[in-house]
C-alpha cells in the first residue's frame, strides 16, 4: 500500500515537472499575458506564412499554428474533409467560392451569422458576400474577388493593326485578324481543363447552373445564356481561331513565352502569376476589360477567389473569426502577403485596392493602372451566380467532357450537359431536394 | 478442375481410389480425428475469409443503407439515417457508372482472347520443345507478372506519354506520329501493360497443366500420324480445357476490378476520366465526393456483378463439359 503511494506521488511529480517544462518553453515573453489561445490553419494559399508569422508577431492573446496544404481536390480539400470527418478540422481553413457550398452541407463550416459583426460586413464587397451567404446564412468570409479580364499582348496588337476587343464579335473578328496576318499566332485559348472559366463566361452572359428557390435546387448548366457562350466558343474552336489545351499545362505556357498565343482570360489574380511563369514578357503584356456579350449592358463573372472558414470543430470560434477579420481587412495583413512575392489577388474589401495598388509594382505591365481597372471590373460582377452543392466532381465531369470535345469528339455544351447528368446522381443520393430545367 | 479427363481414351485412371491409411483404427475415434483435422486446417481460412470479406462486405451493405441525409438544400450538415435503396436508385441511374461496365466489356473483348491464346501459343510452343532454352524463355516470360501493377504502370505511362517517351521519339523520327493516350488508343494502351503483365502468368499455369497430361496419349496421338500442329490443337488443347476455363475466369475478374492502370493514365490524359471502370467510379465516389453511401452501394453491385459472371462461366463450361462426355 505505502509502495503504491510513494510510486503515484512520484509520477505526479514527475507529470508536473513535465508540464512546467512544456509551458516553459511554450513561450516565456507571453508568460504574464496568460495562456495564449492556439489556432490550427490550414491554407493552399501563397504567401500565408508572411501573413500568419504577422499576425503572431502583432499580439499575444491568440498563437496561430500554419500548415501549408497542397491546393486542388485531391490534396487540401480531401485532406479537409477526412479531418472534419474524423472530428478534428482545423479551427481554420481556406476554401475557394465553388467548394464552399458542398463543405456547407458536409457541415464543415461554422455558420457565421450571428458572429460576423455588421462593421465586417459592410466592408466587404456585396458580391462577394452573396457567394459566402448561403439560404440567409454566412459561412465563409471572402478574402479576395477575382472578375475575369483580357491579358493580351499589346506588342503583336499593335504590330498587326489588331483593336482590342471590347465585345466578344470583335474579340472573334480579332482572332480572325490576327490568324491571318500570323498564322502561326492565335488570340487566346480554350482551355480543356478549364470549366472553371466557362462557369465565369456563363455567369457574364447571364447563366445561372445553380439556383435555390422554395428550398429546392434548381440546376440548368445548359440555359440559354451557356447554350450562347458555348455556341460561340464551339465556334472559335471548330474555326481553328483559339488554340485547345489545358491551362497551366507545358504547352499553353510555351505558347505563350514564345508568342504563338497572344492572350488569355482569367481573374485578376492571373495578372501576378503571368509576370512569375512568364518573365521575358515584361513591357509586352497589357490587360484589358473582359470583352461584353452588350456594352450597353456590361456584366462580368469571376475565376478564382477564396473564403476563410472557421469550422464547426474549431473551440474557439471568435477568435478564429478575429483572425480571419484581421486577415481580411487589414492593411498589415495585405502588406505581409504582398512581401513574400508577387500577387495580384484582388481584395474582396474595396478599401484595401490602395494598400494593393501601392505595393504592387506594375513596371511588368508597363506601369499600367491595373488595380483600377480590376476596380472597375469587379463592380461589374453579377450578383445572381450561384455555386452547387457538389462542383469539385461538377468540373471534372465538364472537363472529361471537354478534353473530348477538344480531340474531335463531342461538343462543348455536350460536356456541360453530361457534367449535369453525372452530378444529379450524387446530390439525390444525399437526400437533396433538386430539379432539374 | 485440373483434373479434366479426356473424351473417351482413358480408361486406366478411373478406379484407382486413393488407400486409406487409418483402415485398421476403430472408426469412431478415425473419424473424430477427421474432425479435428478438418477445423484445424479450415480455421486459419474461416477467419481470413471473415476478417477481410465477410465483415468488410457487411460493412459496405450497411454503410449503403445508412447514410448522410439531408433536407432541402442541405447547408449546415446532414443526419446519418436509414436510407433503404435510395444509394442503390442513384448508382444505377448514374450514367457514368454504367458506362464503366461498358468499357469493361471492350477491354475483355480485346484482352481476355489474346491473353488466352497467346499464353497457350507460348505454352504449347515451350511444351512441344520447339524452343530452346526452355528455362530461361519460361523465365523470361514469367518476369513481367513479378513486377507490382503500380510500377509497371508507371513505366509504362513513361513509355507512352509525348515528351518523354523514346518509343515516340523513336518513331517521330521516321516521321511516324503516334499517340498512345488519344481518344480509341488509350483502352488498347490499357490492355497492352495488362497483357505485359499477365501472359507469363497465365502461359505458367497452361505449361504447367500441358506438363500433367498424360504422355502415352501424345504418343498415340504420334503413332496415329499427327504432326505437332495437330496434335497441340485437337489433343493437348481439349485435354486442357479446364485450365482454359480457369484462366478465362480469372481475367473475367480481374476486368472486372481494373483499377490501377487506368487510375494513373487519369493523371496522364483526359481520355480516362475519373470514373473510366466501376472500381475507379468507387473511389471517386468515395474519395472526391466524399458520398460513402454511394461508394459502397457501388461496391455491393459490382461484388454482385462479379460473382454472378463467375457463376455464369463455371456454370456454361460445366454444362460444356457434361454434354462433352
Amino acid at each position: 500500500m505505502r509502495h503504491t503511494r510513494n510510486a503515484v506521488a512520484a509520477l505526479l511529480t514527475i507529470l508536473a515537472m513535465l508540464l512546467t517544462a512544456c509551458s516553459a518553453s511554450s513561450g516565456s515573453d507571453i508568460a504574464e499575458a496568460g495562456r495564449p489561445v492556439h489556432l490550427t490553419f490550414w491554407s493552399a494559399l501563397r504567401g500565408t506564412q508572411e501573413v500568419v508569422d504577422e499576425y503572431n508577431r502583432i499580439q499575444h492573446k491568440v498563437r496561430v499554428d500554419f500548415q501549408q496544404v497542397p491546393s486542388g481536390a485531391q490534396g487540401g480539400y480531401a485532406k479537409l474533409s477526412n479531418a472534419a470527418r474524423a472530428g478534428n478540422a482545423p479551427d481554420v481553413a481556406t476554401i475557394e467560392y465553388p467548394q464552399l457550398p458542398g463543405f456547407a452541407i458536409d457541415g464543415v463550416p461554422r455558420d457565421l451569422t450571428e458572429l460576423l459583426p455588421q462593421s465586417v460586413r459592410r466592408k466587404i464587397l456585396p458580391q462577394a458576400l452573396d457567394l459566402t451567404t448561403l439560404d440567409g446564412h454566412t459561412y465563409a468570409v471572402p478574402v479576395d474577388i477575382e472578375p475575369m479580364m483580357f491579358f493580351y499582348r499589346k506588342d503583336v496588337f499593335r504590330k498587326y493593326g489588331i483593336p482590342v476587343p471590347t465585345t466578344w464579335a470583335e474579340f472573334a473578328s480579332s482572332a480572325r485578324k490576327l490568324k491571318k496576318a500570323q498564322p502561326r499566332a492565335r488570340i487566346g485559348s480554350f482551355f480543356t481543363n478549364g470549366a472553371l472559366h466557362m462557369a465565369g463566361f456563363s455567369w457574364q452572359a447571364g447563366g445561372q447552373w445553380y439556383q435555390t428557390s422554395d428550398d429546392t435546387w434548381r440546376i440548368s448548366m445548359a440555359d440559354a445564356p451557356t447554350r450562347k457562350v458555348a455556341a460561340y466558343w464551339q465556334h472559335l474552336v471548330d474555326q481553328d481561331l483559339v488554340r485547345v489545351e489545358p491551362v497551366d499545362s507545358q504547352q499553353w505556357r510555351a505558347h505563350l513565352q514564345s508568342g504563338e498565343t497572344v492572350g488569355y482570360t482569367a481573374g485578376a489574380w492571373a495578372a501576378g502569376s503571368l509576370m512569375n511563369s512568364t518573365p521575358g514578357g515584361k513591357g509586352k503584356w497589357a490587360i484589358a476589360p473582359l470583352p461584353q456579350w452588350d456594352p450597353a449592358k456590361p456584366s462580368l463573372g469571376t475565376q478564382g477567389g477564396s473564403t476563410f472558414v472557421v469550422t464547426k470543430d474549431s473551440g474557439h470560434p471568435k477568435e478564429a473569426l478575429d483572425f480571419i477579420t484581421w486577415m481580411v481587412t487589414s492593411p498589415d495583413a495585405l502588406r505581409a502577403k504582398l512581401s513574400s512575392g508577387v500577387s495580384s489577388a484582388y481584395p474582396a474589401v474595396p478599401s484595401l485596392v490602395p494598400v494593393a495598388r501601392k505595393e504592387m509594382d506594375t513596371g511588368y505591365y508597363s506601369g499600367q493602372d491595373i488595380f483600377g481597372l480590376f476596380q472597375e471590373s469587379a463592380k461589374l460582377i453579377s450578383p445572381r451566380w450561384k455555386w452547387g452543392p457538389r462542383m469539385t466532381s461538377t468540373i471534372t465531369s465538364v472537363e472529361d467532357g471537354f478534353a473530348k470535345a477538344g480531340a474531335g469528339s463531342g461538343t462543348v455544351i455536350g460536356a456541360l450537359r453530361e457534367g449535369e447528368r453525372r452530378t444529379l446522381p450524387d446530390l439525390k443520393s444525399l437526400g437533396l431536394s433538386v430539379t432539374t430545367n | 478442375m485440373s483434373t479434366v479427363i479426356s473424351p473417351g481414351k482413358t480408361r486406366k485412371r478411373a478406379g484407382t481410389t486413393p488407400r486409406t491409411a487409418g483402415r485398421t483404427r476403430p472408426r469412431r475415434a478415425g473419424r473424430r480425428q477427421q474432425t479435428l483435422a478438418c477445423v484445424t486446417l479450415l480455421a486459419p481460412f474461416t477467419a481470413l475469409l471473415v476478417a477481410v470479406f465477410l465483415v468488410p462486405v457487411g460493412y459496405a451493405i450497411g454503410l449503403s443503407l445508412f447514410s448522410e441525409d439531408h433536407k432541402g438544400l442541405g447547408f449546415g450538415g446532414g443526419t446519418t439515417v436509414f436510407t433503404g435503396l435510395r444509394s442503390y436508385l442513384a448508382v444505377l441511374n448514374d450514367p457514368s457508372f454504367v458506362s464503366g461496365f461498358g468499357v469493361i466489356a471492350l477491354y475483355c473483348l480485346i484482352f481476355v482472347p489474346v491473353v488466352v491464346i497467346g499464353a497457350l501459343a507460348l505454352a504449347l510452343l515451350l511444351d512441344s520443345g520447339l524452343i530452346r532454352l526452355r528455362r530461361t524463355a519460361q523465365m523470361l516470360l514469367y518476369v513481367p507478372h513479378a513486377v507490382p501493377g503500380i510500377i509497371a504502370a508507371v513505366i509504362w505511362l513513361y513509355l507512352y506519354t509525348p515528351g518523354l517517351s523514346p518509343v515516340i521519339r523513336l518513331f517521330a523520327q521516321a516521321d511516324i506520329t503516334i499517340d498512345f493516350l488519344g481518344l480509341h488508343s488509350v483502352l488498347p494502351s490499357i490492355v497492352n501493360i495488362a497483357l505485359w503483365s499477365g501472359l507469363g502468368y497465365n502461359m505458367v499455369i497452361f505449361y504447367a497443366a500441358l506438363q500433367a497430361l498424360p504422355r502415352e496419349v501424345i504418343e498415340a496421338a504420334r503413332i496415329d500420324g499427327a504432326g505437332g500442329l495437330r496434335t497441340a490443337l485437337l489433343v493437348k488443347v481439349p485435354i486442357i480445357k479446364g485450365s482454359v476455363v480457369m484462366v478465362c475466369m480469372f481475367a473475367l475478374i480481374g476486368a472486372l476490378q481494373l483499377f490501377t492502370e487506368p487510375m494513373l493514365m487519369n493523371q496522364a490524359t483526359p481520355m480516362v476520366n475519373s470514373r473510366f471502370t466501376p472500381s475507379m467510379y468507387i473511389y471517386d465516389a468515395a474519395f472526391r465526393r466524399n458520398n460513402y453511401g454511394l461508394a459502397s452501394a457501388a461496391s455491393v453491385i459490382l461484388l454482385i456483378v462479379t460473382c454472378a459472371l463467375s457463376y455464369a462461366v463455371t456454370r456454361w463450361a460445366g454444362r460444356r463439359e457434361r454434354s462433352a462426355r
